[in-house]
């Protein structure tokens, strides 16, 4: 029984990426709302462990290994969190070693090249500095990875063809030109959205404003998530911020998981990681908005654990 | 006796290589990864002469930790003349060189003009005793820096990012590769991280074209007759050990007068305060006369041509003006927007220290430091101000205290600058989102960098077409706020900012025992 339904199970995923695959060939840019992300049952990969780089790899295998996700060849963007101008123990940030494995897994799976960036709050040096990222970008050597601040001049204003509160707002182009996307936010809390998740992560792909986004965050957020997809979505929660977030800076406010969350579904992911601040997915308004909008799965008793 | 290397060679060297230190240090006045600057990149004021006598007539102790260099600039100049303009100052070589290019002019100025630059420095020095220091709009090293970071260097970085962005967004074979391919470079090396602007750029780029200009006047008309700097080395030269022979012109020949670029070889002898010791003089005399010799000074080597009358006029000049311009009623009353970087030292003593050079506003990471035209009085011209709705202080940056040379900024450590009050966010509630128009917003409580956060917010009923709605509203914790003023440089609304920074419970402002 259990066989079938994984046999299944990546079926339905390959036909999924051959139909984003047919998607991405046309040549517009503002991508094709995507309805065959949200696949029937999404899986949803949640591991425990200290050994971080163990931890990754347990968690992706859960999912079929990187190779499920990128292919020989491709162009993968790494979206980690670098927003803050905070070291990895105060919880701001996708932890550096959470994103140095991830990026060795993509290369392990043939990417040609890795990109990384955030468009962040802070002084974008400060914070790919402190957020020790950099330093752990570097440490990999690699010619094919590349840690980039984001640049004005490659921002494009797209049409958003399924928004709700935005209709049109600007868009790093690199992140949409990449074969592949990878979201890896680090699990916070935060003022207005009540936590910052996968879905908010985006807000580093996109240029303009964007406290005004704040006005109505939830579809707002499911706007943007309409025109960037993430392929695999990996929430880091290795240690989470409480309280203060998202910024933080208390280490009294950060509470140690030791979990990754992981699905191709953005929605079961984040919906999933509400549970860890002890708060239900319908608590959190951008979940709920996301999975009114297609994006994926909140009801996590109609996620497939794997 | 013509030598392989010539002097004048040597001094063309010696002036291009500072004046590329010089350039290349501004370059790195920069975070740069490292939250301690790399290089001593106010290099030019730790060996400025003026920027040590405003710190010496200031209250408080000299700075000597970086001043010192400029002790010693004062010794050789005492033991050699005036070197330093002819050699090293930036600005002088800036003259020379546009000289070169636009030409010069050749009338001659009467002798008394070379007065004003004694006059300006000894008005200056009485002024700045009295409480009044004003050295930095004159010091040509501040006028010389203060010029590239607020107005040149903006510049060059817009014209050129904007011929980069161009051919990025509309491909040209072969130009758009080629410049792609060099971008890395200019933008890693050359460029600015985030692109500048300041609010006097075009006043600062004027004032710096009319100094350059004069050369058009006459040659080197700002080093002979305006400069203050050039005064105080002048009268440190006075008694020199370095002796230029024959002392004047000699009674055969005219090119003396013609060639040297400060006319500091005359009929009489040897204006000891205007030679700059660049050695043309060594090179152009046609019968190879001229030497520079070691020894006492001669009786043709000549003083500056001061009375008694003009010096004491002078003095009384700068001392009646002092006292009037610090009677004016208290900017930061006058001014409640008046705010200062962290570290700055109370309105008064930062006044008498600050050397408006700019380097501050340079290396200011968040673009929040910009120059006052009249924000701080009439005496606080290009002072630095933090303008919190085009800027913030970043919270973990501690980079105006590394670059202030003369303690107008203290060198804060991170977690003293971190409890330092620059001032108090307070909410303007008629525009504020939540409070004005009951929408969600709290981009500012996003923001807000301290580690308990100053801006919070509370939960209110509110009234909406749909019914009765659960709305997230903001509010300042005074004891908290720091004034850094992230919150007011990203209140998303168009315009004036709805949470705006004033300058309430500043940690610099000394307890008044009065009021």
């Amino acid at each position: 029984m259990e066989a079938m339904e994984r046999r299944d199970f990546i079926r339905r995923t390959l036909q999924a990426a051959l139909s984003l695959t047919v998607a991405g060939a046309v040549p517009v840019l503002d991508l094709w709302p995507l309805k065959a992300a949200a696949a029937d049952m999404p899986a949803l990969a949640v591991r425990t462990g200290a050994d971080i780089p163990r931890l990754v790899a347990e968690t992706l295998a859960a999912l079929g290994g990187m190779e499920h996700f990128v292919k020989r060849g491709e162009t993968v963007v790494v979206k980690p969190n670098i927003g803050w101008d905070r070291t990895p123990e105060q919880g701001a940030n996708t932890h550096p070693l959470v994103v140095k494995t991830v990026v060795e897994h993509c290369l392990e799976a043939g990417a040609k090249r890795v990109l990384l960036f955030d468009r962040s709050c802070n002084d974008p040096r400060r914070c790919y500095v402190q957020s020790g990222i950099e330093a752990a970008i570097a440490a990999l050597g690699s010619s094919k990875v590349t840690l980039q601040h984001v640049e004005r001049r490659d921002f494009q204003e797209l049409d958003i063809r399924q928004g709700k509160e935005l209709d049109r707002w600007s868009f790093y182009r690199p992140a949409l030109e990449a074969d592949r996307f990878i979201n890896l936010p680090v699990a916070k809390d935060h003022g207005i959205s009540v936590l910052t998740l996968g879905m908010k992560n985006i807000m580093g792909v996109i240029g303009g404003n964007r406290g005004q986004l704040h006005r109505n965050i939830a579809e707002s957020l499911a706007d943007i998530n309409t025109v960037v997809h993430s392929d695999l979505t990996l929430i880091d929660a290795t240690r989470i911020l409480v309280d203060n977030g998202p910024q933080g800076g208390r280490l009294s406010d950060v509470s140690r998981r030791d979990t990754l969350i992981a699905s191709a579904d953005i929605v079961a992911a984040d919906s999933f990681a509400t549970t860890l601040f002890g708060l239900r997915p319908e608590q959190v308004p951008s979940v709920v908005a996301g999975a009114r909008r297609g994006l994926g799965i909140m009801d996590l008793n109609k996620v497939k654990r794997v | 006796m013509k030598k392989l290397l010539s002097w004048k060679k040597a001094r063309l060297a010696v002036q291009l290589l500072c004046l590329f230190l010089f350039l290349w240090l501004f370059l790195q006045t920069e975070y740069r990864g490292s939250d301690t600057l790399a290089y001593p990149v106010g290099l030019l004021f730790r060996i400025d002469p003026l920027a040590a006598l405003a710190s010496a007539l200031a209250p408080g102790a000299f700075a000597w930790r970086a001043l010192w260099p400029a002790l010693v600039v004062v010794a050789l100049t005492v033991l050699l003349g005036r070197f330093f303009c002819g050699w090293i100052c930036p600005l002088g070589t800036t003259l020379d060189g546009v000289g070169a290019l636009v030409g010069r002019g050749r009338s001659v100025r009467r002798s008394s003009w070379r007065r004003v630059k004694y006059v300006l420095l000894i008005a200056l020095a009485a002024s700045a005793l009295l409480g009044l220091q004003l050295m930095g709009l004159f010091d040509p090293l501040s006028l010389f820096l203060r010029s590239l970071t607020l107005a040149l260097y903006p510049a060059f970085h817009l014209v050129l990012s904007s011929v980069f962005d161009f051919f990025h967004a509309h491909r040209v074979p072969v130009l758009t590769p080629v410049l792609d391919g060099i971008y890395p470079f200019f933008r890693d090396h050359l460029l600015a991280f985030h692109p500048p602007s300041f609010s006097l750029a075009l006043f600062t780029l004027l004032t710096f074209l009319a100094v350059v200009l004069l050369e058009k006047v006459e040659r080197r008309f700002w080093c002979r007759n305006l400069c203050p700097l050039g005064a105080l080395l002048g009268l440190c030269s006075r008694w020199s050990l370095l002796q230029r022979v024959p002392a004047g012109e000699c009674t055969d020949c005219r090119v003396c007068a013609e060639s040297c670029r400060m006319g500091a070889a005359t009929a009489q002898g040897q204006l000891k305060g205007e030679c700059l010791l660049c050695l043309d003089c060594a090179e152009y005399c046609p019968r190879e006369r001229v030497s520079f010799r070691w020894g006492r000074p001669g009786e043709r080597a000549l003083g500056p041509d001061l009375s008694r009358r003009t010096v004491v006029t002078s003095l009384a000049a700068g001392a009646l003006v002092a006292p009037v311009a610090r009677m004016l009623p208290p900017m930061r009353l006058q001014n409640p927007y008046l705010l200062r970087p962290p570290g700055a030292v109370a309105e008064d003593d930062f006044l008498r220290r600050c050397i408006r050079c700019g380097e501050c506003m340079k290396v200011c990471i968040g673009g929040a430091l910009h120059p006052a035209f009249g924000q701080a009085g009439a005496t606080g011209l290009w002072t630095p101000l933090l303008v919190a709705r085009l800027g913030y202080c970043e919270y973990n940056c501690t980079l105006c205290g590394q670059v202030c040379p003369t303690g107008a900024i203290a060198l804060l450590q991170k977690p003293e600058k971190q409890k330092t009050v620059i001032g108090l966010a307070v909410f303007d509630k008629n525009r504020c989102l939540p409070y004005a128009r009951g929408e969600e917003c709290l981009v500012c409580e996003e923001h807000c960098p301290t580690g308990e956060k100053a801006i919070v917010f509370d939960l209110k009923t509110v009234e909406s077409a749909e019914g009765p709605r659960i709305l997230k509203v903001p509010r300042v914790i005074p004891r908290l706020c720091i004034g850094c003023g992230i919150c007011e440089t990203r209140c998303p609304l168009d315009g004036a900012s709805a949470i705006r920074v004033v300058n309430e419970g500043e940690s610099r402002q000394p307890r008044d025992i009065w009021s």
